[in-house]
């Protein structure tokens, strides 16, 4: 391939977000290339085949009511969807003791679910005063902005039963610790997703439904119409960029990636240039950080990269030959306030041709368990699993871990985290274009935030806007 | 299932312990709506107000433009409003379907999930 290469628009990344904006712009009859770093597409959106057999999701793999982009694109492609599994109780741990407990919030101390619900609402109203375009302008913003969420239930609830239950739906939704985030980027967040209440819930919520043959190949359809220009394994190194046109160095890793996540070395293939009239970057802020910018980026823009970090997230899957918590009346849910997972759901197949439970580490518990070496891992994971499901959950099929802060092109997951203070300081530049680079990916969205529906959105926004600064 | 008269008088204790839970009269401020009550087996319908953080008395029959529709089995509603049906779990499976706006269904939802835990 040239060393040179030329386009009207030039897309960094091949998460949803990019495909989604680069289709948009083919489909206007523009010449388009999109840089992807990794070997695959779809980004934090990843299915795999496991040695044993079981397709496994690594990353975003639901759909729920509301995620119009996402479903319109799955019917578009003929892909279907099945409900994840519900029927049956869940399993609550809590200080040491096992109970099991229908519905959404563990049960085993009534008084503490009734208060943690309250605050869950109170939640989820506050979210609704919080402008979904422009978060920085909510009544109050610079308070809500000053504190995190963590503050605001730490003066909230008193019941540390309470606490307990919404630290692990807070985890397992952001993949962060409620201290590490603005109260006003969660009430956005929430207010984007439909509430807190909406995000924990698998019926009717953001965990209803699963793709059959996963949630990546959407993704892998959309980079088959864009055919060759999709460069895999080319991640953008240098940016340099003006007014009316940009250049960008992009390595050549030559397609070797291990396909177990990306490599993060240099390439054995050299650099390449790809001149174009507009740039579009879909990728998560802190990211987009390590791109060498020239000139560099406006103050806003990069201090913004640095104030989102990405949550930390380890996704594991226990594949078994059959879903045996189904006969004991277990629909494979969990909450627990200690360990590493704290959060599982059943994640087999539609057909039960075998069973599997997936589980969240999130937050710190994800990091601890990210210092552990890989024996340590999986001891502490099946632990946490049997405890829960019974001895038969110590002894899977496979194990397998997705450690998403070791991947160096998200860095964490399931999505970017605003600090205090961020919002009301930088919060405009997160879409408003530097030049003639546009931005998108989930973190711009300004519905479904953080999910796949978002990135999607995101995408099809930046396109527009490409398009209409080309008069096309 | 239950006739018309048995989930009345089970709606009868569940107004009763509501309206005297401070905690979920906090919850109903600010929210005035009509909800209807199907009961999909006899084909029973029902209308409930609430206005003034306060549950008022069901209605037989469905009047008025609803805010809010709450399909389930009379024996769901009856069991739910004794206070032995986690209202939670049968909307989780499918059982009980609320129809309403995003905000009017997480309300009620809350809400009940309150009732029951409370009680």
């Amino acid at each position: 391939m040239d060393d040179r290469l030329q386009c009207e628009v030039l897309v960094v990344g091949a998460g949803y977000a990019g495909l989604a904006a680069a289709r948009e712009l083919r489909r206007r009859g523009v010449e388009v290339l999109v840089a992807e770093a990794r070997d695959r597409v779809g980004g934090r959106v990843w299915t795999e085949t496991t040695p044993s057999g079981a397709l496994v999701d690594h990353g975003g793999q639901w759909v729920g009511p509301g995620q119009d982009h996402l479903q319109a694109l799955a019917d578009e492609l003929s892909v279907g969807t099945f409900p994840t599994y519900t029927t049956g109780e869940g399993v609550e741990l809590r200080q040491g003791r096992r109970s099991t407990y229908g519905g959404l919030i563990p049960t085993s101390d009534p008084a503490a679910a009734a208060e943690g619900v309250e605050a869950i609402f109170d939640l989820d109203l506050a979210a609704q005063d919080v402008p979904l375009e422009a978060p920085w302008t909510a009544p109050g913003a610079e308070a809500l902005d000053g504190q995190t969420l963590g503050t605001w239930l730490g003066d909230r609830l008193k019941s540390p039963g309470a606490r307990s239950t919404i630290d692990a739906a807070v985890k397992g939704v952001f993949g962060a610790e409620p201290g590490e985030m603005s109260l006003l980027f969660a009430l956005f967040y929430l207010h984007a997703g439909g509430g807190l209440m909406n995000l924990a819930r698998t019926t009717g919520g953001a965990q209803e439904r699963r793709f059959v043959g996963g949630a990546q190949q959407m993704a892998r359809a959309m980079a088959a119409e864009l055919g060759e220009r999709v460069l895999l394994s080319s991640p953008v190194r240098d940016f340099a960029y003006g007014d009316d046109a940009v250049v960008a160095t992009v390595e050549d890793m030559g397609g070797t990636g291990s396909g177990r996540g990306s490599g993060d070395g240099e390439g054995a293939g050299g650099r390449r240039t790809v001149a174009a009239r507009r740039a579009i970057v879909a990728m998560p802020p802190a990211v987009s950080a390590r791109i060498e910018w020239r000139p560099a980026l406006p103050a806003a823009r990069s201090q913004l990269a640095m104030r989102a970090p990405m949550g930390a997230v380890v996704k594991v899957h226990a594949v078994y030959d059959e879903p045996f918590w189904r006969d004991e009346g277990l629909n494979g849910q969990l909450v627990a306030d200690e360990g590493a997972l704290r959060i599982t759901f059943d994640d087999s197949p539609p057909g039960a041709e075998h069973g599997v439970l997936m589980g969240f580490a999130a937050g710190n518990d994800s990091r601890a368990l990210d210092r552990l070496p890989d024996g340590e891992r999986r001891r502490v994971l099946l632990e946490d699993l049997a405890r829960a499901f019974g001895p038969r959950a110590a002894t899977p099929v496979e194990l397998v871990e997705q450690r998403w802060c070791l991947e160096p092109y998200t860095g964490g997951g399931p999505v970017a985290v605003c600090s205090p203070g961020m919002l009301t300081g930088c919060g405009p530049a997160l879409r408003a274009p530097v030049g003639a680079v546009h931005w998108a990916g989930t973190e711009t969205a300004t519905r479904w935030c953080g999910y796949i529906d978002g990135a999607l959105s995101s995408g099809r926004r930046a396109a527009a806007e490409v398009l209409a600064a080309l008069g096309r | 299932m239950a006739d018309a008269a048995e989930v009345a008088e089970a709606y009868a204790h569940w107004r009763e312990m509501c309206n005297a839970n401070e905690r979920l009269r906090r919850m109903l401020r600010g929210w005035d709506r009509i909800v209807h009550l199907e009961a999909t087996d006899t084909g029973d319908g029902f209308t409930v107000s609430v206005r003034d953080q306060t549950l008022g008395p069901l209605a037989v029959g469905t009047d008025g433009a609803p805010d809010l529709v709450v399909r389930a089995t009379s024996e769901d509603f009856a069991d739910m409003f004794w206070g032995d049906l986690n209202p939670s779990e049968k909307y989780m499976s499918g059982e009980i379907v609320l129809a309403g706006s995003q905000e009017d269904v997480m309300r009620l939802d809350a809400m009940s999930m309150v009732a029951f835990l409370d009680q």
